[in-house]
């Protein structure tokens, strides 16, 4: 058999109606592929229109993630170019050369001036990404210009956050309006104001975290035991959502959280709020039997700074403070501190809303002038987000995976990852609502 | 007169008798006694059967069968390996009644004795010439058998040497000791290096005797066990004394004076002539007011003494907490050392017991009004 024999017995031919034609197949191949990358070019140019994406990172949102933006924008804007060049290009070699039967042209090898050409090439676009790139890397890992200190600790599956009280009695350079300042602990939303550099330090209870808002930064790792950085700012006032980025666990995805920039007024007026003293519910109401449920099922991990535990025992005639242990119980060591939880719009990592739909919109919708009133509002009883709580009250294991299975804790010397079931009676949700109603 | 199938029960009968003795005398175990004797009983029984039977060979009188049987061809080579199965097994026994690791130790005799066996049965009738046979079964059975071998040697040698190291008396006499053997085995090897014509049994017997001496010193130094180990004392050792003064301690001797783990620090401390001063990552200039560290976490603090005197820092925690010692304290740092102190806050600093005993609180001995309060949320 000849070469060209050969070549022409490749084609397929065949009497008609019998076998499709090689022609035949690649039209309709064709216009199958024609329709995935229609149906798939649609699907992407729609979903880019979506307007209710808190995790874009193509909208930033502070001046760390305008800093990544302008330099992927346009770093993406030469990749596509690339892309669309030898795509066509590629597109257009298959099919002006695609199989018709004609011989297989003369192979050559070494053409140096083309390879050269082709080093070149990709070598140069590369190095005018890296000196941009390098220099964003740097400028993203600058704290002199730190205003605001706010510790991090990712924990399985919510983020803590604790403010710091500065030497001259300030947090974040905020004092008290009333009386001194002292350490605040909160979790799931980190509130900052707005046009303030905060830097957040990291660090994990148990397993490696990620943190990231897309909207105000990159990512950065919470490694146990290391002290990470992460910078945050905003002049916009609003709520920025964000999600744990390393898988660390069961309910990795369930790990959120979210960043509340506030004008520094309304800043101020969260801090004061914060920095109140504990207020017990009045006596005689379903919030102080709350409050009593609250010491003898919860208290042993949540603290709620500032509550005493005035029922008396045989032990203590005075007040006692009460003091959570959760060191015992978790495998963190760590449970979210309740103290003011309906000033949060969500609970349980910051999974599930406390302000029903309606009234999240509210929050989430207002415009950056009347944001900062419609989120100090906190959590109402006309806008309390009852159905979640409830049933995260009734059994949270079903609700969030969590490892709480006491047949599965033989590894963790039996301490919970996560809320374990407190088989409470549906009056002692009652009571525990009625009484975190009040934390705020 | 001992058949093929005779050695191997034998061999487990023997085993099986010496396991006997050795738990019936040293663990005295009834059930388990019983049970090594009843085994004992029956592999003798079933050995002397097939002592009888000539391992149910055929019967003489047929010739026919005689000229094919395998006893009319080549008698197979000497093996150890039914004698080595039936040791396994009965260490096997043994395991059963005493130990798990002597179980898993006669089940891993077992099956390389029953793989060495079945080798060397294949190898002997691969051809008629015994030496192809036995070149053919080393070709395959080297390759396991020389690693084997000399990781067992290895172990055994390394084992000994140990037992020997730890049971000499003192520091002194281990250096002497080391120094002793490592200079006999150069002297071997130079002897045997500078002196070509030393004849393999020579070498064999030389090998032979030291390996001897070894196991026998190995066997005799395990037997009366290891010298007394010194344990040297740690700060937490006079943490816990209260004991963590200005004055040096035995914890004090050679103390490194440097930190490696600089990247991931909660605060670093300064002790300088104006006294306690602190930075946390991220602050630019030292600060005096409280120190705030998080609850539940590891928290690396770098204590630094920038003073001429040799300064410790000391934290106080509370007494009665359950599982947190009563304070911490570093090494007495000489002018420019830097030591790591890591502690982990299991309750805040409002815990009653914690405020009684008058707050969490970083100080130094010896230096008045060196004294950094810290903030546990």
């Amino acid at each position: 058999m000849t070469d060209d024999s050969f070549i022409h017995d490749r084609t397929m031919s065949s009497p008609a109606g019998s076998v499709p034609t090689l022609d035949r197949v690649s039209t309709r191949s064709l216009r199958r592929v024609g329709i995935v990358g229609a149906a798939t070019a649609a699907t992407l140019g729609l979903s880019s229109c979506a307007t209710d994406a808190p995790q874009d990172t193509w909208q930033p949102a502070g001046e760390n993630a305008q800093m990544i933006h302008d330099l992927q924008w346009p770093i993406f804007m030469v990749a596509g170019i690339v892309g669309v060049i030898v795509l066509a290009f590629i597109g257009f070699i298959v099919f002006k050369y695609r199989d018709k039967g004609q011989p297989i042209p003369e192979q050559t090898h070494g053409k140096a001036w083309l390879e050269y050409l082709f080093i070149a090439i990709p070598a140069v676009i590369l190095a005018a990404i890296a000196i941009p790139t390098v220099g964003v890397v740097f400028a993203l890992a600058e704290t002199d210009d730190t205003e605001c200190i706010i510790n991090v600790t990712g924990q399985q599956w919510w983020w803590e956050y604790d403010y710091e009280v500065e030497p001259d009695g300030t947090i974040c350079g905020f004092a008290p309006t009333n009386g001194e300042a002292s350490p605040i602990i909160t979790s799931g939303q980190v509130v900052i104001p707005a046009g303030t550099k905060v830097l957040l330090r990291g660090t994990s209870r148990d397993v490696i975290h990620s943190y990231w808002i897309p909207k105000l930064n990159g990512k950065r790792d919470m490694v146990p035991g290391r002290v990470h950085y992460l910078r945050l700012s905003s002049e916009t006032p609003g709520i920025y959502a964000g999600q744990c980025t390393e898988f660390c666990g069961l309910s990795h995805a369930n790990m959120r959280m979210e960043t509340v920039v506030l004008e520094p007024a309304d800043f101020q007026s969260w801090l004061d709020n914060e920095l109140e003293p504990y207020s017990s519910p009045d006596d005689g109401t379903l919030a102080k039997q709350g409050e009593a449920t609250f010491i003898a099922q919860c208290a042993r991990c949540h603290q709620v700074n500032g509550l005493v535990d005035d029922r008396g025992t045989a032990d203590t005639a005075d007040d006692t403070i009460v003091v959570s242990y959760p060191d015992q119980f978790v495998y963190s060591g760590a449970a979210p501190n309740l103290t003011n939880l309906m000033m949060r719009n969500t609970f349980a990592g910051a999974t599930w809303d406390l302000l029903t739909p309606e009234c999240r919109a509210d929050v989430w919708e207002a415009s950056p002038e009347e944001f900062g009133a419609a989120f100090l509002k906190g959590v109402t009883p006309d806008c309390f987000n009852e159905i979640d709580m409830r049933e995260w009250l009734r059994n949270s294991p079903a609700k969030k995976p969590m490892y709480a299975d006491a047949e599965m804790l033989a590894e963790t010397d039996g301490k919970t990852r996560g809320m374990p079931y407190l088989a409470l009676s549906e009056d002692q949700i009652d009571e525990l609502i009625a009484y975190l109603l009040e934390r705020k | 007169m001992f058949t093929t199938g005779s050695k191997l029960l034998l061999g487990a009968t023997v085993a099986s008798l010496v396991a006997t003795l050795v738990y019936g005398i040293l663990a005295g175990g009834l059930m388990g006694t019983i049970g090594l004797v009843s085994a004992t009983a029956a592999l003798g029984a079933l050995a002397g059967i097939v002592i009888f039977t000539r391992d149910a060979n055929i019967a003489a009188d047929d010739i026919d069968a005689v000229a094919s049987a395998a006893a009319a061809s080549d008698r197979p080579g000497a093996g150890m390996w039914p004698l080595a199965i039936g040791l396994a097994a009965a260490t096997m026994t043994l395991g059963l009644v005493t130990y798990t690791a002597i179980f898993i130790l006669g089940l891993i005799l077992l099956i390389a004795g029953a793989a060495e066996w079945m080798l060397q049965a294949w190898a002997e009738r691969a051809s008629s010439d015994a030496r192809h046979n036995a070149e053919v079964r080393g070709r395959l059975a080297y390759t396991a058998e020389m690693p084997a071998a000399a990781a067992i040697g290895l172990g055994i040698v390394i084992y000994a040497f140990s037992r020997v190291m730890l049971g000499l008396p003192s520091k002194t006499s281990t250096i002497i000791g080391f120094s002793v053997a490592a200079a006999l085995v150069l002297a071997m090897g130079a002897l045997v290096g500078s002196n070509r014509k030393v004849s393999a049994p020579t070498l064999t017997g030389l090998f032979a005797i030291s390996g001897v001496v070894l196991i026998s010193g190995g066997a005799v130094a395990g037997l009366n066990g290891e010298r007394e180990m010194k344990v040297y004392k740690t700060t937490a050792y006079y943490a816990a004394k209260d004991e963590c003064g200005a004055e040096e301690v035995s914890a004090d001797k050679h103390a490194s004076q440097t930190v490696a783990g600089k990247a991931s620090q909660a605060a670093e401390i300064t002790l300088a002539a104006d006294g306690l001063t602190y930075k946390k990552p991220g602050d630019v200039t030292g600060r005096t007011d409280a120190l705030q560290l998080p609850r539940s976490n590891a928290n690396n603090i770098v204590f630094r003494n920038e003073t001429a005197e040799p300064r410790r820092l000391l934290l106080e925690l509370a007494p009665d907490l359950e599982g947190s010692p009563p304070r911490m304290c570093t090494q007495l740092l000489k002018e420019g050392g830097a030591a790591l102190l890591t502690v982990n806050f299991a309750v805040p600093s409002f815990d009653p017991a914690v405020v009684d005993n008058g707050g969490y609180a970083f100080t130094v001995p010896g230096v008045d009004g060196a004294r950094l309060e810290v903030v546990v949320p």
